[in-house]
């Protein structure tokens, strides 16, 4: 077995319970249970106190308002993959929650915590040997990065699917502190930061996605990966098509996930010089498992096909 | 470390645990509670052996707090009667080899089996793409689930075993 | 007997037991007062251990005792001549991970945070890890002699290959990679040592050579064997990877002796890569000659081997790099050049197919060359140079049954080859190859004139016999085996027959699941055993009704007499008046390889087998040349297993076979960096297949019935693996026109050589 360090487990019945307990020093969330405790098993985080979100109900439900479709943080990643609405308001988002992981890690796993997902790196996800004989690295416990020589800010990889997917479709994360409620953008919440690339404070909690509706909007999302389940992400790509206007996304690069904005001067139907656009501003590192050489091809590739099919998507069915 | 004592029902049983906050549910199963069916491959979410029900769903033991559990119902491969159709139908298919991946296949079989009634082969392979197994190559495992939902699994076959001789039983008449 | 379960497609058997947890595997024992032990490893690729402060973990509550190298001072090896493995380094450590202390404490949480406790002093000393810096840096010294890197040479030649290379009309060459992969079964390594008061030492472990473990436990720890019991509970898979002593079978053994109390190790994941004894990094260099009219004239084949750390099965695996290359498809003459090197990391050892499936991919992918060079049909190329039946190979080793041919027809026409080859559009393409495999190694590991394979059966009057068999359950199915060929013999129901295996106390030796020769030898040895048996109640039953012995029969449930049907004497009742007749009911039975299998040069031992297996394979694969992904669409595999005495068995190990070799084409490599640091130790980054990326699998047999096998039988373990990667490989080539001559064929790679032949 792989022991979990010692801490204390909360599970508040309240938000308000849940953000006092929040406050108390070296707390961390636990949602799904699916990144936080492999990591803790591998020495990555010891919280103290560990605050268990599975008592709130109200983060649980997936609402259809006039205007926005609304996902509690703490809806299953499987729920936001197989739900209608989802499908139909949100289909890069249901799209990339159905490549998560596993069926398990799905059901399991949520989308608040998806998209709160630590970073990754293959210098970082390792047990405490791996990492003490490689001597650490910036993210955890030393002062080296490994993946670029002598960088000193962490290029850890954003690795949840959901991240592009949640900025292409101009979704906005809700947000409860001790202050009360406040809305970011996704485009606004992931930072260009490894050791933490989202913009929350430790003691506030990621209440919902307001993802919204916009009439024959279409959106697609792509996946790289070795395997067709388990693996995370060795690139993530979001497209959103609102009739010729074209927002792409691409992810697990580094720490933020990249807008290209070579595409959003182009047409939608301009797929070509849009993947074009890809290729030349995303810049894959060897800070993920992979092929870096092949990754960076798989750009060009991977837009277009995302693309196509939301295209195809918007297209009507003939 | 502090024991919490929680209930929660395991394979039906109303069972009383006491637990530390850092143990898995994998971990009280298997060390404390010696449900010994459900397995450990990697012991981090990688592998699926460690599959069991929790209120109906397939999830990993391994990453499942089991102070989490407390008031749930767990139901492992223990709960799975001997002359069960889908047993029978791994046990036809060969559809396990070593056995140390089919408990946790077998979960996840039950648990897309309560769902879907008859599922397609395509959704068999979806379903089954989390538990890890080395020995088969999948394809008699995909036919044995296949086989339950469809209704072709022969019954038991069992060889009749011959009635006692007299000389070892009753007295020879 | 006329209705006999052998051969007819059955149950898997103890599958139930095993899954409900009826049957513990060797974690889901436990004992009272049990302590949990855990393994220091050392962070360095090579360094000298200066000094070892254990002081401060002692202190700890709950660490109950610590071990560190110089506790077992022996050295270990599972090659007699070879033993150059501590339980715990003493010196210096080889690799990452190689290990270097040991705690026992109450529980597992407790077992590490001693071992964090532990203050070892390291000094650095130089490394190779990997092979260009073992060859080209031999003042790393890593051999047994320290002036050099070298593990084992060997040098072989057959034939005139000098002159035949010169007389032939074309001569390829070839450079091949194949990276090492791992064994990964899913049930990780575990022991569990009781040492009880009377002053036995009880050893449960993982092991599928649990009379090699026996043996090194005494050595290592200069114990009596009559004072060590081992005992190898079911396995959860193995592949090889558990077919030798490892350090932590020594120091739970030690520990159990020093605290008396019950030690159990569990190994982690991220342990099993440290472990490995996975299939060796080898760079191979091939250089094929042929005729026009399709002869094949020489093969002459460079290896080099990445051994790793420590020799393991290393001088076996050098020779087993070339000695099968003498089967199926021959040449006229052959020679190979073989050197295993040490290298600073996880030491390499057997898996599926030791040593040959390397070689098998390089010169399968050389026959499809030449074939396309000759504008020949791959499969009438190998038609054309296949070593026949009852002869002996170019290197001497002896041929009895040979299903080649036959493989090779069944997978032709139904992978619908004729038809389809070539005609599938760009993208899409069938692949050919063969191969052959042998049915257990000529020799035991250690020299002597024993047994290799014994079964002792036990008959109770109530009708159940038991059999006492020391070959090791690893989920292949060979206590189903044994039960199965005792119930045909003897006429009785499966659910009579208990098979009680793989316990030094209880079982007579079998010498282990390895070099696939469970159904052959121990098959064999369980047969003469249930024969025996079956001759006394014949007789019995003879004696009774007063016919002559040549006229009673088994048959199921009863033994009946030629011509007198109304006769049956219940089997029961037969097995009573043979003990009122003969005594307490017992036999014997076992099994020794004939003399004068192989080549009478140094080496000829190695590849040299009672049998031979043969398989075919075809691949078909589709392309994305945009995104370089390989799929596996279909394999056809056809295995001359000589008679499939289990069918579902038999078809699973064929299925298994073709999955480990597709899944070892497309995704597996065992990397380690040039800091000495395994790439990823866990099941992330070593991307074993899910369901979704296998394909699908067609497994046929043919039965050439081995004159000498069980009922005809002979290996299906292993062979089926062979050469499903050259297939893979050949099809890619008739799909896109690329030839990969490195493993695995990841898209990177793919798409790179696409790139290439564009260019």
């Amino acid at each position: 077995m792989l022991p979990l360090p010692e801490f204390t487990l909360h599970s508040p019945r309240t938000i308000d319970e849940a953000l006092g307990l929040l406050a108390k020093p070296g707390a961390m969330i636990i949602a799904g249970g699916t990144d936080l405790l492999p990591n803790m098993k591998q020495g990555l985080h010891q919280p103290e106190h560990v605050v268990s979100l599975q008592h709130l109900a109200e983060l649980r439900a997936i609402r259809v308002e006039q205007k926005v479709l609304v996902l509690g943080a703490m809806t299953s990643l499987a729920e936001v993959a197989e739900h209608e609405d989802v499908r139909k308001y949100a289909t890069a988002l249901a799209e990339a929650a159905g490549t998560v992981g596993g069926p398990h890690h799905r059901r399991m796993g949520t989308l608040g915590g998806n998209l709160c997902l630590d970073t990754r790196c293959r210098y970082y996800n390792q047990s405490q040997f791996w990492r003490s004989a490689l001597g650490f690295c910036l993210k955890k416990d030393g002062e080296v990065c490994h993946v670029v020589e002598g960088g000193k800010k962490c290029v850890a990889a954003a690795s949840n699917d959901t991240a592009a997917a949640a900025i292409a479709l101009e979704a906005v994360l809700v947000i409860r502190g001790a202050q009360g409620v406040r809305r970011v953008a996704a485009g606004e919440f992931f930072v260009a930061d490894g050791a933490r690339n989202i913009a929350i404070a430790r003691d506030e909690l990621l209440v919902a996605l307001e993802v919204p509706r916009v009439a024959k909007r279409v959106s697609a999302y792509e996946k790289l990966r070795r395997r067709g389940a388990i693996d995370f992400p060795l690139l993530s790509v979001a497209v959103r098509l609102d009739g010729s206007a074209v927002e792409v996304v691409v992810s697990a690069l580094a720490a933020k996930p990249r807008r290209i904005n070579g595409a959003q001067k182009l047409a939608a139907t301009q797929v070509e010089a849009i993947a074009e656009a890809a290729a030349r501003e995303c810049n894959p590192m060897p800070n993920i498992d992979g092929d870096v050489a092949w990754r960076k091809q798989m750009v060009r590739v991977m837009v277009k096909r995302a693309l196509v099919r939301a295209i195809g998507a918007a297209q009507p069915s003939t | 470390m502090t024991l919490i004592p929680i209930t929660l029902t395991i394979n039906g049983d109303l069972t009383q645990v006491a637990v530390h906050a850092s143990q898995t549910l994998l971990e009280v199963l298997r060390y404390e509670l010696r449900l010994i069916g459900t397995k450990q491959g990697c012991d981090k979410g990688d592998c699926g052996a460690c599959t069991v029900l929790l209120d109906g769903e397939p999830v990993l033991g391994c990453l499942t707090l089991a102070l989490s559990c407390a008031g749930r119902s767990v139901t492992t491969v223990e709960s799975i009667p001997r002359a069960d159709p889908l047993l029978e139908s791994f046990d036809c298919h060969g559809a396990g080899q070593c056995g140390f991946c089919t408990p946790g296949m077998l979960m996840t079989a039950k648990g897309l089996l309560a769902k879907e009634k008859k599922p397609s082969r395509d959704s068999i392979r979806a379903a089954i793409s989390g538990n890890l197994c080395r020995c088969t190559g999948y394809g008699p495992i995909v036919e044995a689930i296949a086989a339950v939902g469809e209704g072709t699994v022969q019954p038991a076959t069992e060889e009749k075993l011959p009635p006692p001789l007299p000389s070892y039983g009753a007295p020879r008449k | 007997m006329s209705d006999r379960l052998i051969g007819k497609a059955g149950k898997r058997g103890d599958l139930i037991k095993r899954a409900r947890g009826d049957t513990p595997f060797t974690d889901d024992l436990a004992l009272p007062r049990m302590l949990h032990g855990k393994t220091l490893r050392c962070p360095h690729p090579h360094a000298r251990i200066v000094s070892i402060d254990t002081s401060k973990a002692l202190e700890i509550p709950g660490v109950i005792a610590v071990l560190t190298g110089r506790d077992l001072p022996e050295r270990f090896g599972i090659i007699p001549w070879t033993p150059d493995e501590h339980a715990l380094a003493i010196e210096t450590a080889r690799f990452v991970g190689d290990g270097v202390a040991a705690v026992a404490a109450l529980d597992e949480r407790t077992a590490v945070r001693g071992c964090d406790a532990i203050k070892v002093l390291y000094e650095v000393l130089p490394s190779a890890v990997d092979l260009d810096s073992a060859i080209t840096r031999p003042e790393i010294g890593l051999s047994a002699k320290k002036d050099d890197n070298v593990s084992k040479a060997v040098d072989l030649a057959f034939g005139d290959v000098d002159g035949e290379l010169a007389g032939s009309d074309v001569v390829l060459d070839g450079d091949y990679f194949f990276e090492g992969t791992a064994h990964v079964p899913i049930e990780p390594h575990c022991t569990l040592a009781q040492y009880d008061a009377s002053g036995l030492l009880t050893v449960w472990s993982t092991t599928q050579v649990p009379h090699y473990l026996h043996r090194e436990l005494s050595r290592v720890l200069r114990l009596s064997p009559t004072r060590i019991r081992v005992i190898q509970p079911p396995l959860g898979g193995a592949f090889g990877g558990k077919s030798e002593p490892f350090g932590h079978e020594f120091t739970a053994a030690k520990l159990a002796m020093v605290t008396g109390r019950p030690v159990k190790f569990l190994i982690s994941r991220e342990e099993e890569f440290y472990l490995h004894r996975g299939r060796h990094p080898m760079r191979l260099h091939f250089r094929l000659g042929a005729k026009s009219d399709g002869t094949l004239t020489a093969i002459d084949a460079r290896n080099q081997i990445d051994g790793g750390a420590y020799s393991s099965f290393g001088l076996v695996t050098t020779y087993y790099s070339g000695q099968l290359l003498s089967l199926p498809t021959a040449a006229r003459s052959y020679r190979f050049s073989s050197t295993r090197y040490f290298t600073n990391k996880p030491a390499c050892g057997p898996k599926r197919g030791h040593g040959s499936v390397q070689p098998r991919f390089a010169f399968e992918v050389m026959l499809d060359r030449m074939a396309e060079k000759l504008k020949l049909d791959p499969i009438a190329l190998r038609r054309k140079n296949a070593v026949g039946g009852n002869t002996h190979t170019i290197n001497g080793m002896r041929v009895t049954s040979n299903g080649n041919l036959e493989c090779l027809a069944k997978v032709e026409e139904a992978s619908g080859w004729k038809e389809r080859r070539g005609k599938l559009g760009f993208g899409r393409g069938l692949g050919v190859a063969s191969s052959a495999y042998i049915s257990g190694t000529n020799y035991p590991i250690y020299p002597n004139e024993m047994a290799q394979s014994s079964v002792q059966l036990k008959v109770d009057r109530s009708g159940v016999v038991t059999v006492f068999n020391g070959a090791s359950e690893i989920g292949q199915g060979t206590d189903m085996l044994m039960a199965t060929i005792v119930a045909d013999e003897l006429g009785l129901p499966l659910e009579a027959i208990r098979v009680v295996s793989a316990d030094s106390d209880l079982c007579p030796v079998d010498l282990g699941a390895y070099s696939s020769r469970g159904t052959f030898m121990n098959g064999n040895a369980c047969l003469t055993a249930a024969r025996l048996v079956k001759e006394k109640l014949i007789a019995a039953v003879a004696a009774k009704l007063e016919v002559p012995e040549t006229s009673v029969f088994v048959t199921r449930g009863a033994l009946c007499v030629r011509g007198r049907e109304g006769d049956a004497v219940p089997v029961e009742e037969a097995i009573q008046l043979a003990e009122a007749k003969f005594g307490a009911l017992g036999a014997v039975g076992s099994y020794k390889t004939p003399p004068n299998l192989g080549g009478e040069y140094r080496g000829g031992t190695i590849g040299a087998s009672p049998a031979y297996s043969f398989t075919a394979h075809v691949a078909e694969v589709k392309v994305d040349v945009e995104t370089g992904v390989v799929e596996v669409v279909k394999v056809w595999c056809a295995h001359d297993c000589g008679k499939a005495l289990l069918p579902t068995q038999v078809i699973g190990q064929i299925d298994g076979s073709v999955y480990m070799g597709v899944a070892e084409a497309l995704f597996e490599e065992h990397l380690i960096s040039p800091n000495g640091l395994h790439r990823g130790p866990n099941l992330l980054d070593y991307r074993i297949p899910t369901s979704l990326d296998v394909p699908q699998i067609h497994s046929m047999f043919v039965e050439s019935l081995d004159p000498e096998g069980p009922h005809g039988a002979k290996e299906a373990g292993e062979g089926p693996l062979h050469s499903s990667i050259p297939a893979v490989a050949n099809a890619i080539y008739d799909a896109v026109g690329v030839r990969l001559h490195a493993l695995p064929f990841s898209p990177g790679r793919v798409l790179e050589a696409l790139r290439q032949r564009k260019a």
